[in-house]
């Protein structure tokens, strides 16, 4: 059946009927009451049905070409009062050859003298739908990838460098509402003053030279979360090479960019240790070898020497170089003993009485140079400590102050704990010779790197001191200008 | 060797007391004319060649220790080579290290002015060959280099 058959339409209309078959587009209408129905050529073509394949009928329409999930949409569409303007329905309908499809229908309602009427159009908008289907499901899939990854993305304008925009990504690692609009000054400061110059130099080489940049920066977030974000950018050029915007990502990386850094941190632990190691074998091997080197010289030398005079020389020295023997092997215990009572338990020291005990043991030393020890221990008292390395470590560096005093002033030693942060410091600080740092540097606390033309320099002390202190997960760090004094500042903690 | 009338002058930079002591014994007994001085570091060597005038009084020999304080082995082969230059006298540099480090093996070779590295303790045969190497006498280079 069709509306050129039973000609419903009539009168001035009757010219528009062959236009209405043309189309591509399907009509319908239904009878409320006589339950009639009819379709436009062009329904049947919109359903790849030839002009009259199927029945034309109530029942086919609902139960055959209708999918019955749409049913409820469409019936209830033409059975309540639709307004003026409401918007088509989108349903599937079966079609011949490809299944299910979709359909755009309008649903107009008439009441006449012919009973109530619903009619409407329908048009094939399987293609539309299908892309919207599929770009929901990409959205939907690129939300889910970029919240996995954490990563947003951020785009800055060449013309309004005033204003970044960011997706949302980037406002959810920022602990942002994302309604909130940034400059990219404003977004510059959410990251820890280091990096913000980093990154603002970063972004002007990118406008002004079009160059990308790739960075890793700390970002301090509203809630003041701290993380390691990767920040990508590359330009975007106009035909004259010149960049227009910036376009860009940000990438968390925290738990790799720690793991990295601790890795680092390891590395360097290990470096500086296997550095110690290999000092240590070092100064085994030319410290015993210039022992033992000299003890067979001088008695090479005692066999080819006659007279007892001589013989009795040589002999006085194969002594002390027994004695020298004997001490450096003393100094290696030293040493490995450190690795050996690290294991040891921790206790509290008390810091001020530990040094007064130090100094009462140093009495005579200090007296002798009208030394003045001035111990100031008020901002931190006591630490836990392994007691015998703390003794160790006053006793060294106190020492050290007094051996190396200037002859020309009276010699004044300070040490004094402070606190920053959670750290703990002990600074020694002298007004003796001083030593130059340019010239030595890190040598000083190297084993048997001695200095000073001095008769009791054995270049063990601040060796084993630094030893002690790093066992322990603390650095020693020194100043000292020539004439004027030294300062070493050891964090414990 | 025949003793000659300008003997060689052989410095010893060590503070090594008790190895000095045995090296002054062993140049004694290879019977090498020769006059020994000892300083016990590089700076008091580096000292001595800028205050010397005389020619004649310039070493022909140092031998060299490395670790020494105040100024060490390397410290005084730079000041040495920029003295170089200015002295009109062949100098032979040896050092002499207990030192078996590859390190300074490889930092001693890198150095032009050193001749060679000699282990410690050293041997008779050894210092034998190196004063053996020396030039022929004083008067000699006194005719190379004029006076």
């Amino acid at each position: 059946m069709s509306f050129s058959e039973k000609g419903k339409l009539s009168g001035d209309d009757i010219h528009l009927i062959p236009l209405i078959n043309d189309l591509d587009t399907g009509i319908w209408k239904y009878n409320f009451n006589t339950k009639e129905v009819k379709w436009s050529t062009g329904f049947y073509a919109v359903l790849d049905y030839q002009f009259n394949e199927i029945e034309c009928s109530a029942y086919t329409f609902f139960e055959h070409l209708l999918y019955h999930g749409d049913k409820p949409v469409l019936l209830n569409a033409i059975n309540n009062r639709l307004a003026e303007n409401a918007p088509p329905l989108q349903l599937r309908f079966l079609t011949k050859k490809n299944g299910y499809r979709w359909f755009e229908t309008t649903v107009r309602k008439v009441d006449n003298e012919h009973g109530c009427i619903a009619y409407g159009s329908l048009i094939n908008i399987n293609r539309y739908k299908h892309n919207d289907l599929l770009s929901a499901h990409n959205q939907t899939g690129n939300d889910d990838a970029f919240k996995i990854a954490r990563l947003g993305i951020w785009e800055i304008n060449a013309q309004n460098t005033g204003s970044i925009e960011l997706s949302k990504q980037v406002y959810d690692l920022f602990d942002l509402q994302s309604q909130l609009s940034l400059s990219v000054e404003e977004f510059i400061s959410f990251f820890e003053s280091p990096y913000r110059p980093i990154l603002q130099n970063a972004i002007n080489h990118t406008l002004n030279h079009s160059r990308p940049f790739d960075i890793d920066l700390l970002l301090r977030s509203a809630k003041n979360n701290m993380l390691w974000l990767k920040v990508k950018a590359v330009p975007v050029i106009n035909h004259f090479g010149k960049c227009t915007a910036i376009k860009g990502v940000i990438q968390d990386i925290d738990s790799e960019k720690r793991k990295l850094l601790k890795l680092e941190q390891s590395i360097n632990l290990l470096t500086d240790q296997n550095r110690r190691l290999q000092n240590f074998a070092y100064i085994v091997s030319h410290n015993l070898r210039s022992h033992t080197g000299n003890l067979q010289f001088m008695v090479n030398l005692f066999e080819q020497t006659e007279t007892t005079e001589e013989r009795e020389e040589i002999f006085s020295h194969i002594k002390t170089i027994s004695d020298s023997l004997d001490l450096t092997i003393e100094h290696i215990n030293e040493i490995v003993k450190i690795q050996t009572e690290i294991t040891k338990e921790r206790k509290v020291v008390e810091l001020e009485p530990m040094f007064k005990n130090i100094c009462s043991a140093l009495k005579n030393n200090i007296e002798s140079i009208n030394a003045r020890i001035e111990g100031d221990f008020t901002q931190c008292r006591e630490i836990s400590y392994i007691p015998a390395y703390m003794e160790s470590i006053l006793q060294n560096l106190l020492t050290n102050s007094l051996k190396y005093s200037h002859p020309d002033r009276q010699p004044i030693i300070k040490c004094y704990t402070l606190t920053e942060g959670s750290h703990i410091y002990l600074i020694f600080e002298d007004n003796g010779l001083g030593i130059d740092l340019d010239r030595y540097g890190d040598k000083i606390f190297g084993m048997y790197k001695t200095f000073h033309q001095n008769t009791d320099a054995k270049g063990i002390g601040l060796f084993i001191t630094r030893n002690q202190i790093e066992a322990l997960g603390g650095t020693i760090k020194v100043d000292s200008t020539v004439n004027i004094g030294t300062k070493f500042t050891i964090r414990l903690a | 060797m025949i003793a000659k009338q300008n003997p060689a002058n052989t410095w010893i930079v060590d503070d090594d007391s008790i190895y000095v002591y045995g090296l002054k014994k062993l140049i004694g007994m290879t019977q090498v004319d020769t006059l020994l001085s000892h300083f016990i570091n590089g700076l008091e060597a580096v000292n001595a060649l800028k205050s010397i005038k005389e020619d004649h009084l310039l070493p022909n020999i140092i031998l060299l220790d490395i670790n020494m304080p105040v100024m060490d082995g390397w410290e005084f082969m730079n000041e040495f080579a920029k003295l170089k230059p200015q002295m009109r006298k062949n100098i032979t540099v040896y050092i002499m290290s207990s030192s078996l480090d590859l390190n300074d093996l490889l930092r001693a070779k890198n150095i032009s002015e050193i001749t060679d590295y000699i282990f410690k303790p050293v041997r008779v045969n050894h210092l034998k060959e190196i004063f053996d190497k020396l030039p022929q006498s004083y008067d000699q280079q006194i005719l190379k280099y004029g006076a």
